[in-house]
């Protein structure tokens, strides 16, 4: 496939402030991109300043693109200043995307960190969507206090229908997060949530996405519990410039994250060094 | 491709100049030019100057390919558009070793368009050359691109565009012949295995040749092979923007940092591999290729006397069985 490293341009069509500094955001290119696959990613632009790779947080419905994105350096904060209409450069999509027909058929185990939740969360709904789908979905989401779950209400929405269950941890807090007492919520690890947690491994696959910190506390006890790591999907999180395999700061254990990635799975990574 | 063979043709001087007025009608001739600072660099030729021999130039083909800061696209008022054509340039006097460069970076960037663009507009002119003291190259490295190869007394045709200009001059019967490489400098070569590289992540060497390090980033700007770049924007008075496609180093501090500021490659240690794995094993598709020409560019370059291929000797000592 040929590149040109040259935007789309696409309208900012709505903002929605979720957590502080963690906004979702809307586009619409003014040229549909190509279906986007959860876990695959775009390259934001905005002229002047520079450009970001961000993954989607939905599917793509009505050409929309939906992402929810950190105010973190200096191009998302130029993100963050423009308003509902103004228009900013897609790239993309890029990346490989969690590979969906693995999921068919068995149970999922979504663990999330932070921000990682975003990228979990377009994997959820086209799970969620897929009507066809059998077998459990269960989400374990920790963040480093009550305040920062991202997609908190929904989820427990859909913990509340019956459609997944979920439990939270939080690093720090006094008082854990309600209006849900019923809510499973603790102090702690997002790792320690494994404890006591019911489900088959081997009709099990999961999928992580956080900080590098959580993965190296996460994976390998994960696939102590018998989950085989051929079924241990991860998203790694590097410096994907250009998204096209070219410009080498994402480049982990010789591979291109952005263009071989950024979704490995465990038995992948422990053969790439420097991965976790 | 190891000793591979191409179409040769008898060169006597007439048809060099034929040749070389063919040539000028649609292309603008460069090669190596000598300053008053004696400094070999690639620039436009003077009308009537041609190099007698190839010449590792300071840079090389590299800068006309993916240059120092090229522009991609401007945007204005809400619309993008691409950066203006380049124009036909004939390189000649390539070391044989720079035309393998341009094949691993004709590898890399095979689906880049800003890239091909450019490389459409290139006719490249190999000759023989003087190996020098820094000099390791090897015929065996890799296959290399190219369009003529002009000897002494023959020329070769590399490519159709080659063989088509041939074909225009009369260059007569061809025959199928290997280009005569350097004799000599083959050997001495850096070379590590996967397995070598993977079990070095704690040798001293990393630490003791990093720590002499500037971070300057002279070693991969000269380097024929190297390609990292950045993505950078510039804004106009009247709000126009220019991205550009600008040359970057593994060396430098930010190359592996992510926005929030973790840093994948926090030590100059931990670039320094990077940039031997990058060298010498290869990224991606290009996993397992060593990418060292052997020019010895880097070498001559680095003011804190970082050498690969002494590096390379370490590592079998002190990690190797």
């Amino acid at each position: 496939m040929m590149h040109d490293l040259q935007p789309v341009p696409a309208v900012l069509v709505k903002i929605v402030p979720m957590v502080v500094d963690n906004h979702l955001f809307a586009f619409r290119p003014e040229q549909p991109l190509a279906d986007i696959m959860p876990g695959q990613f775009v390259e934001v632009s905005i002229s002047g300043v520079g450009s970001f790779p961000v993954s989607s947080c939905d599917l793509v419905r009505d050409g929309r693109i939906m992402s929810c994105i950190r105010r973190a350096g200096r191009v998302t904060d130029a993100l963050y200043r423009l308003k509902e209409g103004d228009t900013v450069g897609l790239r993309g999509p890029f990346g490989n995307g969690f590979p969906l027909q693995r999921f068919a058929g068995h149970d999922v185990l979504l663990i999330a960190g932070g921000l990682g939740m975003a990228p979990l969360r377009g994997l959820l709904q086209a799970l969620l969507e897929d009507h066809d789908r059998q077998g459990r979905i269960m989400v374990l989401y920790g963040s480093r206090e009550p305040g920062g779950l991202l997609f908190y209400d929904e989820l427990v929405g859909l913990s509340q229908q019956g459609r997944i269950s979920v439990r939270f941890s939080v690093d720090f807090a006094e008082t854990l997060p309600g209006p849900h007492p019923q809510v499973f919520c603790r102090i702690g690890l997002v790792s320690e949530l494994l404890e006591g947690l019911q489900f088959a491994p081997r009709r099990t696959v999961a999928a992580v996405c956080g900080p590098p910190a959580l993965y190296r506390c996460v994976l390998e006890e994960l696939a102590l519990t018998g989950i085989a790591p051929a079924r241990i999907f991860v998203t790694l999180e590097r410096r994907m410039r250009c998204g096209i395999g070219e410009c080498c700061h994402c480049v982990t254990g010789g591979r291109y994250i952005c263009r071989d990635g950024p979704v490995f799975s465990l038995e992948q990574l422990r053969g790439m060094a420097g991965a976790i | 491709m190891i000793d591979a063979l191409f179409p040769s043709y008898p060169l006597p001087q007439d048809v060099v100049d034929d040749l070389l007025d063919t040539i000028r009608r649609d292309w603008t001739f460069w090669g190596p030019c000598s300053g008053e600072d004696e400094v070999w660099r690639l620039q436009p030729l003077p009308e009537g100057l041609w190099p007698a021999n190839a010449v590792t130039t300071f840079l090389t083909v590299k800068k006309l390919l993916l240059p120092q800061r090229a522009a991609l696209w401007s945007h204005d008022q809400n619309s993008y558009r691409k950066a203006g054509a380049a124009s036909p340039v004939a390189v000649i006097g390539v070391p044989l070793c720079d035309l393998q460069a341009v094949w691993y970076l004709d590898q890399v960037f095979a689906e880049d368009e800003p890239y091909l663009d450019r490389r459409k507009q290139l006719l490249l002119i190999g000759m023989p050359c003087e190996p020098g003291a820094e000099c390791r190259c090897s015929r065996q490295l890799m296959p290399l691109a190219g369009d003529l190869f002009v000897g002494a007394d023959r020329v070769w045709a590399l490519s159709r565009a080659g063989q088509g200009l041939l074909l225009e001059c009369a260059c007569g019967v061809a025959e199928e012949m290997p280009l005569p490489w350097p004799e000599g400098p083959d050997g001495q070569r850096s070379q590590i295995s996967e397995d070598l590289f993977l079990s070095s992540a704690a040798a001293s060497i990393w630490f003791d040749e990093s720590q002499r390090c500037l971070s300057c980033g002279a070693c991969s700007a000269v380097c024929p092979t190297c390609y990292c770049f950045d993505l950078l924007d510039s804004a106009a008075l009247d709000g126009s923007v220019v991205r550009r496609r600008a040359w970057d180093n593994c060396f430098f501090a930010e190359h592996g940092k992510v926005a929030g500021g973790h840093d994948f490659r926090p030590g100059r240690a931990d670039r320094l591999r990077f940039r031997m794995e990058h060298k010498l094993l290869g990224f991606g598709d290009l996993r397992g290729q060593n990418s060292c020409v052997g020019c010895g560019r880097c070498r001559g370059v680095c003011p804190a006397e970082i050498d690969l291929d002494r590096i390379a000797e370490q590592l079998h000592l002190e990690v190797g069985s």
